[in-house]
C-alpha cells in the first residue's frame, strides 16, 4: 500500500519535472519549431509518469501535457484554446499512450508479484511437506515401537496361556479318567497322583515367576537382605525338586567354608530354582547337572551346569530378555529374565558360557559376601 | 512309560469291540499328557505308542500302522496340521486332533484338511476315549469293500433314515422335511457322531460354490431340530460353535 503511493508521488514528481523540463527547453525555440516537436516531447512525461506512478497519474500527468502544450506551444499563446479536433485528438493519444504504458507495466509488475507468491508458496509448501515427512517418519517410529510392545504382550499372553494350560491338561485328563472310574494298578495309580502333584506344583513354580515378572515391570522388586547360607539353600531347593529332578542326578559341589552371602533368601531361592529348571529341560534322562560355588573377590559365585546343546554364542545376550525362548517351546520365556532382574538387584551379575568346551551350559551368577563386621546394626531375620 | 500288559479287563469300555487292542498313536511334545492318555489307554485295552514330534509321528504312522492317531497340533518341529496332512496323503487311518482352547480356526483347518474329530484342550479323558470310540468304529464299518457310498438305509438311535424313499422315521413316526434338511441329516447321519464343519456341509448340500454361508445352517438345524422333536438339553444335532455340527445317538 504505502510502496503504491510512494510510486504514484514519485511518478507525478517526475511527470511535473519532465513537463517543466520540456516547456523550459523548448520555450526559446517554440517559433522555429513545428507544433509537433513539443508535441511528441509531451508524450513523454506521461508515458514516464504511467511507467513510475500507474495509470491514474500517467493519464494526468497525459492531460496535463496536453492542456501545457495547448496554453504554451499553440497559438495563440498563453490561453487555453480549445480546438475541438486537434486538441481532443493529441489529449486522447497523450492518455492513450500513458495510460497503455502504465498498463502493460501494471500488467508486468502483476505477473512478477504472482510468481513471486508462488515461488513463495513452493517453498511453503515444501517446508510443509518436509515438516509432514519428518512427522510421519516420528509416527512411524512410534508405531514400531507400540508393535513392539504389542508382539512382547501378546508372546507374553501366548506363552502364559500356553504354560498355565499345559500342566492343567495333565491334571485334568488324569483327575477325569480317575473320576470316571478307571481301575488302575497301585503304582499306575501312584504315579498319575504323583503327576498330578508334579503339574500343579510346576503351575505354582510359574506363578511365582509370573508374580516376580510383574513386580519387576512395575519396579517394585525390593530384596529382603539377610545372611543366607548357600549349602543349606542348595540342599533345601534340591529336595523340594526331587520330583523334576527325578531322572537327572544333582551334583552339588560347594566348599565347607563359604562365607555367608547377602541376599534375599526367597528371590535367591527363585534363581537357583530356575536354573536348576531350566538345566534340567536341557539335560537327557540319567545325566547329571552340576551346581558349585566359590569365592570371586567380594562375591561369591554361583554356578549351574549341564551338559545339553548349550547357548550360542550369538544368543547369549538374549537369553535373558523377557519372553525369549530358544527351540523348545516348554520354557515360559520367563526363568532367565527374572535372575537377571534378581541378581542384578543384589548388586550381582549373571552370564552363560559354555560348560565345557563347546558343550552345555554353564549359567553363573554372584552375590555380595555377607558383611557381618561392616553393618553390625543391620537387622537381620534368622 | 512303557506300555506294559493291560490291567484287570473289568475295567475296559474298549471291551465292546470297539478297537481294544488296538495300535493308539499319542503325539504330544510334553511328556506328562503323554503318560497319562499311554495309562487311560492301556487300562482300556487299547496298546497306545508314542511320538513327541512330527518326524516321529509320521514315522510311527508308517512303521507302526495304528488304527487310529491322537495328535497335538501344537508340535515342536512340523505343524500339527502339515503332519494330518501328509498323513492324510496316503493313509486314512482316524485322527483325533487336540489344540489350545481359542484356536476355532485350527480346529476348523484340521476338520477340513481330514481329521475326524477334535478335543480342546485341557480336556477330559472320558470324553477323548469317547471320539476315539466313535471314531474307530467309523473305520471299521467304512473298510469293508472300500466305503458303500449310498447306504440304503441310516439308522442313529431311534432316528431311522431310508434314503431311497425319502423317508425318515423318529421312534417308528414319520417326519416331513423339505429336500435341503433331508440332505442335511442324510449327511450328518452318514457321519454320525462325527462333528462336520460348516463349510463341509454346506459345499455337500448348498454345492461347492458355498462355504461361508454358516448362516442357512443355523436356520435348517433349528427346523430339524424342530421337526425331529429334539430334546434341547440333549439334542441328537448338536451344534460345536464356531466349528459345525455333530448328529450323535442320543442312546449310546
Amino acid at each position: 500500500m504505502t510502496s503504491k503511493a510512494t510510486r504514484r508521488l514519485l511518478g507525478s514528481g517526475l511527470g511535473l519535472a519532465l513537463i517543466g523540463g520540456a516547456v523550459l527547453a523548448l520555450l526559446p525555440a517554440r517559433d522555429s519549431v513545428t507544433v509537433a516537436t513539443p508535441a511528441l516531447v509531451l508524450i513523454v512525461p506521461g508515458i514516464v509518469a504511467g511507467f513510475v506512478g500507474g495509470r491514474v497519474v500517467g493519464a494526468l500527468m497525459a492531460m496535463l501535457s496536453a492542456v501545457v502544450l495547448d496554453v504554451v506551444f499553440i497559438e495563440p499563446y498563453g490561453r487555453l484554446d480549445v480546438h475541438v479536433t486537434d486538441d481532443l485528438v493529441s489529449l486522447a493519444a497523450f492518455i492513450a499512450v500513458a495510460v497503455s504504458v502504465a498498463a502493460l507495466v501494471e500488467r508486468v509488475n502483476d505477473r512478477r508479484r504472482a510468481a513471486e507468491q508462488r515461488a513463495e508458496e513452493i517453498l511453503a509448501l515444501s517446508e510443509e511437506k518436509e515438516r509432514f515427512r519428518r512427522e510421519q517418519e516420528r509416527l512411524s517410529v512410534e508405531k514400531q515401537a507400540l508393535e513392539r510392545i504389542e508382539d512382547a504382550r501378546r508372546a507374553l499372553l501366548r506363552s502364559v496361556s500356553h504354560d498355565l494350560r499345559t500342566p492343567l491338561a495333565t491334571i485334568q485328563a488324569i483327575t477325569s479318567d480317575l473320576r470316571d472310574g478307571t481301575v488302575y494298578d497301585p503304582d499306575t495309580r501312584k504315579e498319575l497322583l504323583d503327576l498330578v502333584g508334579d503339574e500343579a506344583e510346576r503351575l505354582d513354580r510359574l506363578v511365582a515367576n509370573l508374580l516376580s515378572m510383574s513386580r519387576i515391570e512395575a519396579g517394585a522388586l525390593h530384596p529382603d537382605i539377610q545372611a543366607v547360607a548357600l549349602d543349606e539353600l542348595v540342599t533345601d531347593r534340591a529336595q523340594r525338586l526331587a520330583r523334576v529332578l527325578r531322572d537327572v542326578r544333582l551334583d552339588a559341589s560347594i566348599p565347607p567354608d563359604l562365607p555367608l552371602v547377602d541376599a534375599d533368601y526367597t528371590l535367591l531361592d527363585q534363581v537357583l530354582t530356575n536354573l536348576i529348571e531350566n538345566a534340567v529341560r536341557h539335560t537327557p534322562p540319567g545325566d547329571a547337572i552340576l551346581v558349585e560355588a566359590r569365592i570371586a573377590g567380594a562375591m561369591v559365585e554361583v554356578a549351574v551346569s549341564d551338559h545339553g546343546a548349550g547357548v550360542p554364542a550369538a544368543e547369549r545376550a538374549q537369553v535373558f530378555e523377557p519372553f525369549w525362548r530358544g527351540d523348545e517351546s516348554r520354557s515360559s520365556g520367563l526363568g532367565l529374565a527374572i535372575c537377571k532382574a534378581v541378581v542384578e538387584a543384589h548388586g550381582g551379575r549373571i552370564t552363560v558360557a559354555d560348560a565345557e568346551d563347546g558343550v552345555g551350559a554353564r549359567f553363573a551368577f554372584t552375590v555380595p559376601i555377607h558383611q557381618a563386621t561392616v553393618e553390625p546394626a543391620r537387622e537381620r531375620t534368622p | 512309560m512303557s506300555p506294559t500288559a493291560s490291567p484287570g479287563p473289568g475295567s475296559a469300555p474298549g471291551r465292546d469291540g470297539d478297537g481294544a487292542d488296538a495300535i493308539v498313536l499319542v503325539v504330544d511334545d510334553e511328556p506328562p499328557i503323554i503318560r497319562a492318555l499311554s495309562a487311560a489307554l492301556t487300562a482300556r485295552g487299547y496298546r497306545p505308542t508314542i511320538a513327541t514330534n512330527g518326524e516321529g509321528a509320521l514315522a510311527a504312522a508308517t512303521q507302526q500302522t495304528p488304527a487310529a492317531i491322537i495328535l497335538d497340533l501344537g508340535l515342536p518341529d512340523i505343524d500339527g496340521i502339515e503332519v494330518l496332512r501328509r498323513i492324510r496323503d496316503w493313509s486314512d487311518v482316524p485322527v483325533i486332533v487336540l489344540t489350545a482352547e481359542g484356536a476355532e480356526d485350527r480346529k476348523i483347518r484340521a476338520l477340513d484338511d481330514g481329521a475326524d474329530d477334535y478335543v480342546t484342550k485341557p480336556f477330559s479323558t472320558p470324553e477323548l476315549l469317547a471320539r476315539l470310540r466313535v471314531a474307530l468304529r467309523h473305520r471299521r464299518a467304512a473298510d469293508p469293500a472300500a466305503e458303500p457310498l449310498e447306504e440304503p438305509v441310516l439308522a442313529v438311535g431311534d432316528l431311522r433314515i431310508d434314503v431311497p424313499h425319502r423317508m425318515v422315521e423318529v421312534d417308528g413316526r414319520s417326519v416331513d422335511l423339505t429336500p435341503k434338511e433331508f440332505a442335511f441329516l442324510t449327511l450328518l447321519a452318514r457321519h454320525a457322531g462325527k462333528v462336520l464343519t460348516h463349510r463341509m456341509i454346506l459345499q455337500e448340500v448348498w454345492g461347492p460354490e458355498y462355504g461361508t454361508e454358516s448362516e442357512y445352517l443355523r436356520v435348517y438345524a433349528s427346523q430339524l431340530r424342530k421337526k425331529l422333536q429334539d430334546d434341547p438339553a440333549r439334542p441328537r444335532l448338536i451344534t460345536e460353535p464356531g466349528v459345525g455340527y455333530r448328529l450323535v445317538d442320543r442312546d449310546l
